[in-house]
């Protein structure tokens, strides 16, 4: 899967990608002119013995101002066509609520689908060929929400919410991450969206409504333990009594693809590994190492990969 | 051509615009809209440090004295350069007294935006005023204990240049701080 | 002029008998001594600075590498850039300006040369300070640029914030001072016969560069103090959860931050612009124009900073403001590229070092403008901004364009302030293999920011390309930092085996050439008469007079 806003995903970023080529044309036909230029120079011009003194020539103010007139010129192209381009990508609407809740966290990813009712972290849904607003806020310093396939980055500021809009024109997976120096772990603060045929994403947001599925087996042992446990005070398990919103909601955790906002695949044994040492995966992330005994472990894991 | 140490004076000074300029935005760009907590206007007195102010403002004139006497007679230089002094110390008096009064009250530099903005830019202004001061004593030193040539006429200029700029960052702050919270 | 030495005159500075002994360099106030110190200075802070780059690649080689923790990674990338702005980069061009500028200006010193060491030891110890950090709690972890609120005490405990503040200051006002005595110096010292319009290009590019330091660096200072007040004094200022901005210190500290840029180009435009007329034995094209145009960045460079926030939010009107000033920076900055090739174009061009370094600029410097230029398109910035692409665009500009330009330089003028000349077959070999390796190091970074790749990252993920690019990004950057050990080498080298120089081994017309090598401390025996912009032209070529360009009262 490459992420490159080389590969466009959507309107958006078909719109940039077209200025990008249009902007690399010029700049690779400066770029020649100057090293054509300067090569033809070098070899041309290179002493050889007996060569006379070179004429002297002060400059010519006209050829000078020509050269100065026509980059003016080919820049105002440029900024002509940024304006457009600008409009296509971000229309800014005028009162309309956004279709999704973005905030930035060190070092994962809430989303919030207010319409749904649905709430979850680092992997996002989206229905194809939907133009999708959406409000990026921070709860600590400032991140940026970046997927190149599917559009623009934008800074998730604190104090200062912002909006732009994301869509893709065909189901699949888009790999983004974020894109501002954010701390330790800013790294493995990926993003992974996900987009669906309608009736998919439908069936998403309707499973992701539920609360969390009751455990069997060992997972109930588990369930207990998550909720004697510290685990309870930073995550939410929605349906239980643990509704912390310090750390990611884990409701549909074994809906996810990755763990840790990418740092894993999600399987049981990554699962595991993580639990018994957050620290050693994601040195700096807020979870503390709990120190949890193997068997512990063992329950905790089944009891997570039980909540699809 | 300016004399070379005027010249670094005017320079140096217009940094130091830019530098004041930076503080005084950040103070009128926390202090548009809404505040929380007391603003300027429950915690300022504008009459009393108008008097202070005062104090500076005309520490401008005494300071033009001193250096239109400075080769008629080196006595009236010093007694202007100690007049300037003297108005310069009643300001910081005031400034200090009105700090003291403010904290007292709990308006501190970590109470809220206010205070932080405020108490930067004053100290900040404080602190050049103070800087100013130990200037201004050196000329005086000068002018008693020095040669018959000290101090040098671009010594005096630069110093009063500066004491001038001083004066003139305190007219934009009362304006900025003071007057605009009242208005 | 000759090339050969003055009679009287020590043919190395390590004879001349008012250098001898640490406590001359320790005490001097010689202009040439202190921008020696300068020069030196920097190179001890570059190899902290290489270091850093070199844990850096090493890993980020392979994807997901464990060579360095997130934290050490952290810190090492924060300090690698501001040591190599602030204490690399500047100092050698504020070291160069207070070596040269009075002897091109036919002056005995600088206008105030305590104030000039005053400026370097303020500078030396605010870097030695930053570099306590990291005994003294931990160094900086929040980047160069630390933004806030991560740089505020509640996401950046360590003190290695407070050292980064503070050391600034200290370096900040050592720049100020330096400032004042380049404009200073510049404006009221010029020997009769040097209006300015007679003035070399080099003296023009760095008395403007006074001026961006005298009106950036205040601004960082504001910045810095605020940040201090926050974390030390429990401010808000940028304290987002009690109402502060984060955006506040993004717009003041690039207020700052981009003329700093401008500051550490623009003398680089003047020794290219020094060195590529004498190794083409051709007058500089269109010197009006480069003047001018000069003029004109400094200016603009004052209007454009907020092209370091079109992904933050700040709403469209700022960004067309921005976007059109940005555009408009690249015309003044890009015609020079003009004036130099068409100094080239018809000369007799001599290929010793200093012209390689000035030619290679030439090209990586338009790759960095013209990378530069896309970004100032808002929409391709904000898929690459953050990205590696920039990481590619600035380091082109400051490696492939500043530090290749100072090159020029140290091979052109380290003649005049050693008496030796740098050995050129060394030289050529040093030459290559930094082109290979620079351009092998940083142009797949290009690349790396197309894949996907953000910045900042202290490793990254298995994705398609980004091992390859990496790795390939890394071996090069081993030749860079070998190409770089034989720079160092020769430096080392040449000062006891270099051939003599002599006032003039290159044949040069500024005045600096007018005077033994190296200079004795007062400079001058005596100033030739000043009645052309190249005042040793005629010595040389009596039957070709330079043409009169406006004079001063001084003229015969």
């Amino acid at each position: 899967m490459v992420s490159s806003p080389l590969l466009p995903a959507s309107q958006q970023a078909q719109s940039i990608y077209d200025l990008f080529q249009i902007v690399m044309v010029i700049a690779a036909v400066i770029l020649l002119i100057v090293t054509g230029l300067v090569v033809t120079a070098a070899i041309r011009f290179r002493r050889r013995p007996g060569d006379a003194l070179p004429r002297q020539d002060f400059g010519n103010h006209r050829l000078e101002t020509l050269w100065t007139v026509i980059p003016f010129l080919i820049v105002t192209a440029m900024f002509v066509l940024t304006v457009r381009t600008m409009r296509q990508v971000d229309p800014h609407p005028i009162d309309r609520k956004p279709d999704l809740e973005i905030e930035a966290h060190q070092w994962w990813w809430e989303f919030r689908y207010p319409g749904a009712g649905v709430v979850t972290a680092n992997e996002l849904h989206i229905p194809v060929n939907k133009n999708l607003y959406y409000r990026l806020t921070s709860g600590d310093v400032v991140h940026d929400f970046w997927v190149p396939q599917l559009g623009q980055k934008i800074d998730a500021v604190p104090n200062h919410p912002n909006y732009a809009w994301i869509s893709a024109d065909a189901p699949g997976t888009y790999l983004g991450t974020c894109a501002e120096y954010c701390g330790a772990e800013h790294a493995w603060m990926r993003i992974r969206v996900i987009a669906q045929s309608p009736e998919d994403f439908a069936a998403w947001v309707k499973d992701q409504r539920q609360p969390a599925v009751s455990p069997s087996g060992m997972g109930i042992a588990g369930r207990g333990l998550f909720l004697g446990l510290p685990c309870m005070n930073c995550h939410t398990i929605a349906g239980t009594s643990a509704q912390g919103t310090v750390g990611p909601n884990l409701t549909h955790l074994a809906s996810r693809q990755t763990l840790a906002a990418g740092v894993f695949d999600n399987t049981s044994k990554n699962l595991a590994r993580w639990l018994a040492d957050p620290q050693k995966f994601k040195p700096g992330c807020h979870m503390p190492n709990l120190n949890l005994k193997p068997n512990e472990i063992k329950v905790l894991t089944a009891y997570l990969e039980e909540l699809k | 051509m300016m004399n070379k140490n005027k010249m670094a004076m005017v320079l140096f000074i217009a940094s130091e615009a830019i530098f004041f300029s930076m503080l005084v935005a950040a103070y009128v760009y926390f202090h548009i809209g809404p505040q929380q907590g007391p603003g300027a206007a429950d915690v300022l007195n504008p009459y009393k440090t108008g008097f202070y102010s005062v104090c500076l403002f005309s520490s401008s004139y005494t300071i033009w004295r001193a250096g239109c006497n400075r080769l008629a007679s080196r006595r009236r230089t010093a007694g202007w350069l100690v007049a300037t002094i003297i108005l310069g110390m009643a300001f910081l008096f005031g400034e200090a007294r009105e700090w003291d009064d403010m904290i007292h009250r709990n308006v501190t530099i970590s109470r809220d935006l206010f205070g932080t903005s405020f108490f930067t830019l004053t100290g900040f202004h404080g602190l050049h005023v103070t800087v100013g001061l130990i200037m201004l004593g050196t000329l005086l030193g000068m002018t008693l204990l020095g040669r018959s040539d000290e101090p040098r006429w671009d010594a005096m200029e630069s110093v009063s240049l500066y004491w001038h700029f001083v004066d003139a960052v305190w007219v934009v702050i009362f304006t900025v701080v003071y007057l605009w919270a009242f208005l | 002029m000759s090339k050969h030495p003055s009679a009287a005159s020590p043919s190395s500075i390590r004879e001349v008998e008012e250098y001898q002994g640490l406590l001359s360099w320790v005490s001097s106030v010689d202009h040439k001594q202190i921008g020696i110190l300068y020069l030196l200075a920097s190179l001890f802070f570059f190899l902290f600075g290489l270091s850093e780059a070199a844990s850096m690649r090493i890993q980020l080689a392979r994807p997901e590498n464990h060579f360095l923790s997130p934290e050490q990674y952290n810190q090492i990338f924060t300090m690698h850039g501001t040591t190599m702005i602030f204490l690399v980069v500047m100092p050698i061009m504020i070291g160069l300006s207070m070596y040269f500028i009075p002897l091109m200006i036919g002056a005995r010193d600088v206008a105030f040369p305590r104030l000039n060491a005053f400026g370097f030891w303020i500078f030396f110890f605010g870097g030695l300070l930053l570099y306590f950090s990291f005994i003294g709690g931990g160094a900086p972890v929040a980047g160069w640029f630390g933004y806030a609120p991560l740089s505020e005490k509640a996401y950046s405990f360590s003190p290695g914030q407070d050292y980064w503040a503070v050391a600034l200051l200290l370096t900040g006002t050592g720049s100020i001072a330096s400032a004042v005595n380049i404009i200073v110096t510049t404006f009221t010292m010029r020997a009769p016969g040097m209006s300015i319009w007679r003035t070399p290009l080099f003296v023009w590019m760095t008395m403007i560069n006074g001026f961006l330091l005298l009106f950036a660096i205040p601004a960082l200072n504001a910045a810095l103090v605020m940040l201090l007040v926050d974390r030390n004094l429990n401010g808000f200022f940028f304290q987002t959860s009690h109402g502060g901005s984060a955006l506040l210190w993004q717009h003041y500290f690039w207020f700052f931050g981009h003329p700093e840029v401008y500051i550490m180009i623009l003398p680089v435009f003047g020794i290219i612009s020094e060195v590529i007329p004498v190794f083409c034995r051709k007058t500089i094209y269109g010197y009006g124009f480069l003047a001018a145009s000069t003029v004109a960045i400094g200016f603009l460079s004052f209007a454009v900073w907020a092209h370091h926030m079109f992904a933050t939010g700040i709403g469209f009107p700022m960004y067309y403001v921005f976007a059109g000033a940005s555009f408009l920076i690249a015309v003044p900055t890009g015609i020079k590229i003009w004036n130099w090739i068409a100094t080239m174009w018809g000369g007799s061009i001599r290929f010793a070092t200093a012209m390689l370094f000035a030619t290679a600029f030439i090209i990586q410097f338009t790759v960095g403008g013209l990378s530069g230029i896309a970004f100032a398109a808002v929409p391709i910035d904000w898929q690459l901004t953050d990205s590696y692409f920039v990481v590619a665009h600035f380091h082109y500009t400051l490696l492939g364009g500043s530090l290749f330009g100072i090159m020029a330089g140290i091979y052109y003028w380290y003649p005049k302030m050693t008496g030796r000349l740098l050995s050129e077959k060394i030289g050529k070999v040093h030459f290559w293999l930094m082109v290979i390796g620079f351009n092998g190091t940083f142009f797949p970074m290009h690349l790396m920011g197309l894949y996907g790749m953000p910045r900042r990252v202290f490793t990254y993920p298995d994705l398609p390309h980004l091992g390859a690019l990496n790795l390939f990004s890394s071996i090069s950057a081993a030749v860079l930092i070998f190409s770089l050990l034989i720079f160092f080498y020769n430096l080392a080298i040449s000062l006891y085996r270099g051939e003599v120089a002599g006032d003039n081994p290159w044949e040069g017309w500024s005045l600096e050439w007018a005077t033994s090598s190296p200079p004795p401390p007062h400079n001058f025996e005596k100033v030739p008469p000043i009645r052309h912009r190249r005042p040793l032209w005629d010595y040389q070529h009596p039957d070709l007079p330079d043409p009169v360009f406006e004079g001063t009262r001084h003229d015969e």
